[in-house]
């Protein structure tokens, strides 16, 4: 006890000592530890590269639909497009016409009981109206065709341009001087070129002039309409033709202030692929690459899907967990569990070769028109891809709508029923409302795994691009429609690699990675946020 | 028994009703699904049947499962209708040279059998699974055995939660560019295998980490207390006991790496390849090769070729052995693991 500091200044050796294996300054022990932790971190690893992975092929494409935004620009395509949408515009109020005689035709036939010869000749009046309406713009069509072909022969001169610089840049680079000085660059002179473009104005100004003439003198001169509701119709035809023509101005100031050397913004390349409302590729014209109506079908389709599956997946949930006998549940719970393994290629098969036919089957028949939408010919649309998509959402929300139920303490249910409430109550009053946040962020994962999904979209939502047609109200959901992850995988077998189709696909694959991310993230937010403190 | 109430029998009325009815509407949901489920089940395990059975001994179109797919020929010939393969259709036309006039219909990959398919479909769940179990059960026994909570393992939790919400066609797109494009591999098995391992990496190491929590927590600090090291721990205590579980849980990745398509469509699948996988003259060949896998092949039959009488078979045919595949792996999986839990009761 006395010499006790003399013991703490040497301490006694141990017994048994132990030489330990080091590896780099580590124990085994810490080198397994370590060995173990860089496996852990892999999942961060991964997410990084598939960040990276997306950026590096995707982040190239700004640059280059800046350049592709410039050539529409500078080869005068943009110039060519303002006439182009008039002489569209027109085509579509012919169209109005055209249906305008659909419908009299109808009534002359059905409520008058004219033969359809008969009632040929008693549109004559109408069908010289349309004719001189439709033949008006045929002088603009003839100078746009023109300029169509000057403006596609600039581009191509300075398409082969770039090319040739392309070529020169890689003969130097393998260092072959004299083979890359051989090479003829013609520079493309836009001014010059233009010239002759712009030199139409004039040409155009009167074409113009004359069209507001014409289509004003055909409406003034339009005839009757056999029936109110025709006449109606006629009205707001003029109404719209009125507003086309008062249009006329504001289009020329358009041409005459038009200036190819106008700068296109950085910005532009950006918002064009996040506003743009077109997805055109290899088009002999202008490709555009805008994300809209790959977003909105996507969207659309996930939409229908969670429609049909929030009902289902939470109502079974509730069903297993609070109702069901036990045997009932062990029945149901593995079965779902079987749904959620059918792979989602077999579901856009089953979608294919009998769902599609089935329902469109369903729509046509008679005493079912008034569903909004119905009957439709499409085979493939938004209805059929949502269907089946719903059943793959359905096992993903039941399963994490289950887990929030099952999580909710006895006690409150008891609580409750010792209050006197019933079966019903408590289901409906306390314990759905105590695994609400659970059951948000089950059907915020649903969604993710719907708007994800690939294969069922590829084959069952029709793959035609273009914004559906938002005017059917509901009935929008019968149209075909195609998708991000669709896009993608029908068209990144084919394309160029480096070339800008090729990169606008890794940019809709990288605003898809972020919005999943961001619904994980929601749905986890929610959660945390939410959870009531139950215990 | 008599009919008399007695004071406390639950008297009918309208609440009651209602609520009965309620209950019904929520059980009509549940069964619809089941329904659905099964409806499209039981089409393609019928109609696939169908193309797969025939009536004489040994009554399965074993050809079917050992062939390579060929072209379907149709042809109308000396009043006959027939319908051929590649090969027997060269045969028939070598044997009588006026069928080569006929007017003939051909419908690609609508005959011969689907074996290359079912191979590259093995060979990728071999391979990825194989990546997937050891990335996986490493991450989950640092997990939950050496991690304490921290920044660190949030953030890593965060990780692994994000990753299985990636879309599969995300890492389709990722797997092209890293493994096809920047190292070099092009299409090909081993660019496969590491995509569909990341893919499913989330679910093993949940299930693994799970199975680990599952052994109790005095095996650990016997085994400790007795003056064994944390690994020795690990390895002779704990994972033995866990793996059983490990493996069951992580054959629902099996189900999803078989079933996945949109990862391979662009990093290990051919639409259609003569060679199978071994056929190589290097070793090395055999992971840069492509390979026809069943899902593609679906994909490829069900979008790219028309749908009549003579296609079918192919169509549901492929659909219902994949089907067959993957349920045969999920049904497994999931006896197996209700077997477990009852076995291992601590």
């Amino acid at each position: 006890m006395s010499d006790s500091t003399a013991t703490v200044a040497a301490p006694a050796a141990f017994a048994v000592s132990k030489k330990r294996l080091r590896l780099l300054g580590l124990t085994l022990d810490d080198a397994i530890k370590a060995f173990f932790g860089g496996n852990a971190l892999v999942s961060v690893v991964v997410l990084a590269l598939i960040t990276i992975f997306l950026f590096r092929e995707g982040f190239g494409f700004f640059a280059q639909n800046r350049q592709n935004l410039r050539i529409y620009r500078q080869a005068g395509l943009e110039y060519v497009d303002f006439i182009r949408a008039q002489t569209d515009d027109h085509t579509a109020l012919t169209r109005y016409l055209s249906d305008l005689r659909v419908r009299q035709i109808a009534f002359l036939q059905q409520e008058k009981k004219l033969s359809l010869a008969d009632a040929n000749a008693a549109l004559a009046a109408f069908d010289a109206f349309a004719d001189q309406f439709g033949s008006a713009i045929d002088p603009l069509r003839a100078i746009v065709s023109d300029l169509t072909e000057q403006a596609t022969a600039i581009k191509t001169k300075f398409i082969v341009a770039g090319d040739k610089e392309e070529e020169r840049r890689q003969l130097l680079a393998v260092g072959k001087t004299a083979e890359a000085a051989a090479v003829k660059i013609d520079a493309v002179n836009f001014s010059a070129e233009l010239k002759p473009l712009l030199e139409t104005r004039t040409a155009y100004l009167a074409a113009n002039r004359e069209l507001a003439q014409k289509l004003a003198a055909a409406l003034d001169a339009a005839p009757k309409m056999p029936a109110p509701e025709i006449e109606a119709r006629l009205d707001r035809f003029k109404d719209l033709s009125r507003t086309y023509i008062a249009g006329f101005p504001a289009i020329e100031k358009n041409l005459m202030t038009w200036d190819y050397t106008k700068p296109v913004p950085a910005a532009q390349s950006f918002t064009a692929f996040v506003f743009g409302r077109e997805w055109l590729t290899a088009s002999f014209w202008q490709d555009w690459y805008g994300v809209i109506p790959l977003l909105v079908g996507s969207v659309l389709v996930s939409f229908v899907a969670l429609l049909i599956a929030v009902p289902f997946g939470v109502g079974a949930a509730v069903y297993v967990n609070q109702i069901a006998s036990a045997t009932e549940q062990k029945f149901i719970k593995p079965c779902i569990e079987f749904i959620s393994a059918i792979p989602s290629v077999v579901l856009g098969f089953f979608g294919i070769a009998i769902l599609g036919q089935t329902l469109r089957a369903v729509s046509q028949q008679s005493w079912l028109s008034w569903v909004p939408g119905f009957p439709y010919s499409e085979r493939l649309n938004v209805l059929t891809a949502g269907c089946l998509l719903a059943l793959l959402a359905v096992p993903t929300i039941f399963t994490l709508a289950e887990d929030a139920l099952n999580n909710v303490p006895r006690a409150f249910k008891e609580a409750s029923f010792a209050l006197g409430a019933s079966r019903l109550q408590t289901i409906v009053k306390i314990i759905v409302p105590a695994s609400l946040s659970g059951i948000i962020s089950a059907v915020l994962l649903g969604l993710g795994r719907v708007i994800g999904e690939t294969m069922v979209v590829l084959l069952c939502a029709g793959n035609r691009i273009a914004i559906p047609d938002f005017s059917a109200g509901l009935g929008v959901i019968t149209q075909p429609v195609h998708t991000m992850t669709g896009i993608i995988a029908q068209e990144m077998g084919e394309v160029v690699r480096g070339s800008i189709h090729y990169r606008a696909l890794f940019v809709v694959g990288l605003l898809l990675f972020f919005l999943s991310l961001l619904i994980n993230y929601a749905a986890q937010g929610i959660v945390r946020r939410y959870r009531i403190s139950i215990g | 028994m008599s009919a008399t109430a007695h004071i406390f029998q639950s008297q009918p009325n309208a609440a009651r009703r209602f609520e009965r009815a309620t209950f019904w509407l929520f059980r009509g949901a549940t069964y619809l699904v089941l329904l659905c489920g099964l409806a499209v089940f039981g089409t393609i395990v019928v109609k696939g049947a169908g193309a797969l059975v025939q009536p004489k001994a040994p009554f399965i179109n074993t050809a079917f499962f050992t062939d390579a797919p060929e072209s379907l020929y149709v042809f109308e010939f000396e009043g006959k209708k027939f319908a051929q393969g590649d090969r027997e259709h060269r045969a028939f036309v070598a044997e009588h040279p006026a069928a080569a006039k006929a007017k003939t219909e051909s419908y690609v990959y609508s005959a011969g059998g689907i074996f290359p398919c079912i191979v590259g479909t093995v060979l990728l769940v071999v391979g990825s699974m194989t990546i997937a179990l050891t990335l996986g059960v490493c991450a989950a026994i640092y997990l939950n055995e050496y991690a304490r909570d921290g920044a660190f393992i949030r953030f890593v939790r965060l990780a692994i939660l994000n990753l299985a919400g990636v879309p599969s066609i995300v890492f389709g797109l990722f797997g092209f560019g890293m493994f096809v494009i920047f190292f070099g591999w092009n299409v090909s098995l081993i660019a496969g295998w590491f995509t569909l391992a990341f893919m499913v990496l989330p679910v093993v190491i949940t299930a693994s980490e799970e199975s680990l929590k599952a052994v109790p927590m005095g095996f650990r600090a016997g085994s400790l207390a007795l003056g064994a090291t944390k690994w020795q721990t690990i390895r002779t205590n704990v994972l033995p006991y866990a793996l059983p579980g490990i493996l069951t849980s992580s054959i629902l990745g099996i189900a999803r790496v078989a079933g996945e398509t949109a990862p391979i469509m662009f990093t290990a699948a051919y639409v259609v390849r003569d060679k199978l996988p071994w056929d190589v003259t290097k070793i090395s060949d055999f992971f840069f090769q492509g390979v026809m896998a069943l899902p593609y092949h679906i994909y490829v039959v069900s979008s790219k070729i028309p749908q009549n009488e003579y296609t079918e078979r192919v169509q549901y045919g492929t659909a219902f052995v994949f089907l067959l595949v993957v349920a045969l792996i999920a049904t497994s999986s999931i006896l197996l693991r209700n077997k477990l839990r009852s076995r291992y009761k601590w």
